[in-house]
């Protein structure tokens, strides 16, 4: 029986969701911990590419580079916590809106300043080959990047579920004031979880650089992205933003199929509208 | 607004239910407030009484029974709807508009009646004359004290020219001299021809006052009447101090 | 501030502004105060909504595109842009009240992020509809200058007609503050559901102030393609604007009459230094220096530049008594 392109569509769309799904879990997160929606979570992927860029120049390839920018936005996404969001947590709710904002704006400018509006991809990139498995053909890269992300999602899962400081993320993602007063440091966890989410969608970056290109409004094209998926999954919830990040990966993908590639992205912000209409909490949501 | 009977309640509420997951904060409350007078609403704590409060006046939505306002069903309906209709409550903890002056404060009250906002300011302002707060009206509501505060909620809810007031402890956290005071306004708010309800703890004011007393203990009413009956009530006492 | 210093300041802006409208000839510098007071009002729009009504829009240049698009369809099929305006402004408060139903009842990130979602269904649907001229937009005809084709030979005509729209935008945002409307709005900033115990609607409310917002907006975007005699889907409702917009309102200071007025002139005159056009795609800079003003802004001063000049106006008058507005 001939599916037609539907089993390469699909599989396409799955391995696409897998990446949103590793940038969508780090805003979850954030958002689950400390109620905050990072508006520059986009700004934070760019970095990541350009980082990933950056380091093929000197001959160290992506999947190298993966550690070492994970850890470095890690410490970058801390460092941020501390110095700003802290500040702005302090004040009214619209202070955190527009302090992520004005981050975004304060990047992409820094980016565009620094890098140019060039396209940058990583030269030499590994992976080059196609995997032909029945009727569907796979890029080798596409595949790694996917199941790169995929096993990144999971340890992040892993960890909240699993570990200490993962679980006390869990208990102030739940109940804020309980959490505190059970003895968890709410300072420190924040910034653990705002430092795991920047990570998260850094090493996304990186995957991201073995099929993708990095320019300075890379970034903005994927956070909207990721907000659909978040909200599409339940704002806070993990395993929401796996799955959200599929669907929207197969929407996304056969929809630029069966509709037109211009205009691929259109259902899947219509998807958006429709759950605010008809679930605001999303499949998986509390808030 | 006329009511077709005089003798019907100015607000009948039959069966009112609350859940919340597992826990049945209201469970098949009755109760009946005729029109004109004061009702005292007690019970122990976590009786349900805010909770009431909160499902009559729609701030949450009963998971069932039936609320009449002047004969018309208002269960579940949205919040400022049923304040529009001319019952309104104020909070145990105070809800001020924090960076208002009083005046401003008590002039959103009085815009829902009067569109015109210079007429609204004017009818505010003669609001909190009558409350005692004029010499107070240009002070930002959180430098006020709690007392004032409280006083500055009543006036916003006056100012709406409500039928029925819903007062959620509006004598906690004053002096015996500041409760004195705000039974004198009571009194005169009452007299004005509006209803009231009230949930209060300090017993000894409620008994001169109130004409009705309802004792509500988990979610249920079980006690009817009047004031003076109420503090001999079997049922009462023990809901108040367990099973001897 | 009174009523009548408002007024005042409004009266000095517009006597300098018309006579440099009729005077200067400078047509570069002409254009950049054009700009400007189209800012202005994109900014007072903008506002209205994320100022006074207190829900976050990152997606303004919707509006601002319904506007351009509408006016220069009617003056390329019909010979004069008017009715378009109207069927702009019409458009854009419908979408507004669309937008907003849903959104409204929700937590503020919700309708933040709906904003972006349909400013980005708008701009991928405008570059691909052959009506509309797809990527590369369209470009309008020149018509016989004067008002009823809304087209001028000289420069500073089109000041007078921005500087018209700008005054206002700024009576409409002085009454605002002092109606009905601004009470409710201001009441349900402070405490929402405060406010809904003395019957204030807020649904309603934020609707109403979105499709005011929304139809000014498009106002000022029909007059930016009257100008410009071209629209494209990049040019006017791209991201980048609704950037633009949303910082010419955070840098001047929400909820002030004259913040967005303070913000847009910053934004024209650090735009014109690093060298960019509209959306301020240029080598970045002027992105950076917003970015970094804004984050000041946010942490030290929330009520921006207007706040920074009401407290200099007030430690200049430390002796006389404001009367409340």
């Amino acid at each position: 029986m001939d599916f037609g392109p539907l089993p390469q569509l699909v599989v396409s769309g799955i391995l696409t969701g897998l990446l949103f799904a590793l940038i969508s879990v780090g805003l979850t997160l954030i958002f689950g911990v400390m109620d905050v929606v990072n508006f520059a979570h986009g700004e934070f992927l760019m970095l990541a590419m350009y980082l990933t860029f950056g380091l093929a120049l000197i001959g160290i390839n992506p999947i190298l580079a993966l550690p070492v920018v994970s850890v470095l936005m890690f410490v970058l996404g801390a460092l941020v916590y501390r110095v700003l969001i802290r500040r702005l947590l302090a004040g009214p709710p619209s202070a955190v809106v527009f302090g992520t904002f004005g981050l975004l704006v304060f990047l992409q400018g820094a980016a565009q300043y620094l890098f140019t509006s060039d396209f940058r991809s990583v030269p030499n990139p590994p992976f080059q080959g196609t995997l032909h498995l029945g009727s569907v053909n796979l890029g080798e890269a596409q595949l790694v990047a996917g199941f790169g992300a995929l096993l990144l999602t999971a340890l992040v899962f892993a960890f909240v579920e699993y570990t200490e400081p993962g679980r006390a993320l869990r208990a102030l993602s739940e109940d804020r004031v309980a959490a505190q007063l059970m003895g968890i440091d709410m300072q420190r966890m924040n910034a653990l979880a705002f430092g795991l989410g920047i990570a998260c969608v850094g090493a996304a970056g990186t995957l991201l650089m073995l099929t993708y290109q990095a320019y300075p409004r890379v970034g903005t094209e994927f956070a909207l992205t990721a907000f659909v998926v978040v909200a599409l999954g339940g704002f806070g919830s993990v395993q929401g933003a796996l799955a959200g990040a599929v669907l929207v990966g197969l929407v996304e993908v056969l929809g630029g199929f069966y509709i037109s590639p211009a205009l691929k992205m259109v259902p899947v912000y219509l998807l958006y509208l429709l759950v605010v209409l008809v679930r605001p909490q999303g499949l998986l949501g509390r808030r | 607004m006329t009511v077709a009977n005089e003798r019907a309640p100015l607000l009948e509420i039959r069966g009112l239910s609350k859940r919340f997951g597992s826990l049945r904060a209201l469970d098949g409350l009755d109760l009946h407030v005729p029109g004109g007078g004061l009702t005292a609403l007690i019970g122990p704590n976590g009786a349900g009484k805010t909770t009431a409060f909160n499902c009559i006046s729609g701030a949450l939505r009963p998971t069932g029974g039936s609320v009449r306002f002047e004969a018309r069903e208002i269960a579940g309906a949205p919040y400022h709807q049923v304040a529009r209709l001319g019952l309104v409550r104020t909070y145990q903890v105070v809800q001020p508009f924090a960076e208002m002056s009083v005046l401003d404060a008590v002039t959103v009250g009085a815009l829902l009646r009067r569109p015109h906002v210079a007429e609204a300011r004017a009818f505010a302002g003669s609001t909190i004359e009558a409350l005692g707060l004029g010499p107070k009206r240009d002070i930002i509501a959180r430098s006020l004290t709690i007392a004032d505060k409280k006083r500055l909620e009543l006036a916003r809810a006056l100012a709406t020219e409500p039928r029925l007031l819903l007062l959620d402890e509006v004598m906690a956290g004053l002096t015996p001299t500041e409760c004195a005071a705000a039974v004198e306004l009571l009194r005169e708010i009452v007299a004005r021809g509006i209803t009231i309800v009230m949930v209060e703890h300090v017993m000894e004011v409620l008994m001169p006052l109130a004409d009705h007393v309802v004792v509500l203990a988990t979610g249920k009413v079980i006690f009817d009447g009047k004031p003076s009956e109420a503090v001999n009530d079997s049922r009462v006492i023990e809901a108040y101090l367990g099973r001897p | 501030m009174t009523i009548r210093s408002h007024l005042n300041v409004l009266g000095i802006v517009a006597t300098a502004l018309i006579a440099l409208a009729l005077g200067y000839h400078n047509a570069f510098v002409l254009n950049l105060v054009f700009v400007g007071l189209v800012f202005a009002v994109l900014g007072q729009s903008w506002n209205w909504i994320s100022g006074y009504a207190g829900q976050i829009s990152f997606g303004h240049a919707l509006f601002f595109g319904c506007g351009a698009y509408a006016s220069a369809l009617f003056a390329v099929h019909h010979g004069s842009p008017w009715l378009g305006l109207l069927a702009g402004a019409g458009v854009a408060a419908i979408l507004a009240v669309t937008v907003g139903f849903p959104c409204f009842a929700l937590r503020g990130h919700y309708f933040s992020i709906a904003t972006i979602a349909v400013a980005a269904i708008a701009e991928i649907t405008a570059t691909n509809v052959d009506a509309l001229g797809k990527a590369n937009g369209f470009e309008m005809p020149i018509l016989p200058a004067g008002l009823g084709t809304l087209q001028f030979t000289e420069k500073g005509h089109y000041v007078l007609v921005a500087l018209g729209l700008f005054v206002v935008a700024q009576l409409a945002t002085i009454a605002l503050e002092r109606s009905r409307l601004g009470f409710y709005l201001r009441a349900i900033r402070l405490n929402q559901e405060a406010a809904a115990s003395v019957g204030v609607d807020a649904r309603a409310a934020k609707l109403t102030t979105y499709a005011a917002c929304g139809a000014l907006a498009a106002l000022a975007g029909s007059l930016y393609a009257q100008q410009a005699l071209y629209v494209g889907p990049e040019d006017t409702l791209g991201l980048p604007i609704s950037i633009a917009i949303a910082l010419v309102g955070v840098v001047g200071g929400l909820s002030t009459v004259w913040g967005p007025a303070l913000g847009a002139f910053v934004y024209v005159a650090l735009a014109r230094y690093g060298g960019a056009k509209l959306g301020g795609t240029g080598n970045g800079v002027d992105l950076l220096l917003y970015g970094a003003l804004i984050l000041i802004i946010v942490s030290w001063r929330p009520d921006g530049l207007a706040g920074i000049v009401h407290s200099i106006r007030r430690s200049m008058k430390r002796r006389v008594v404001e009367p409340s507005t």
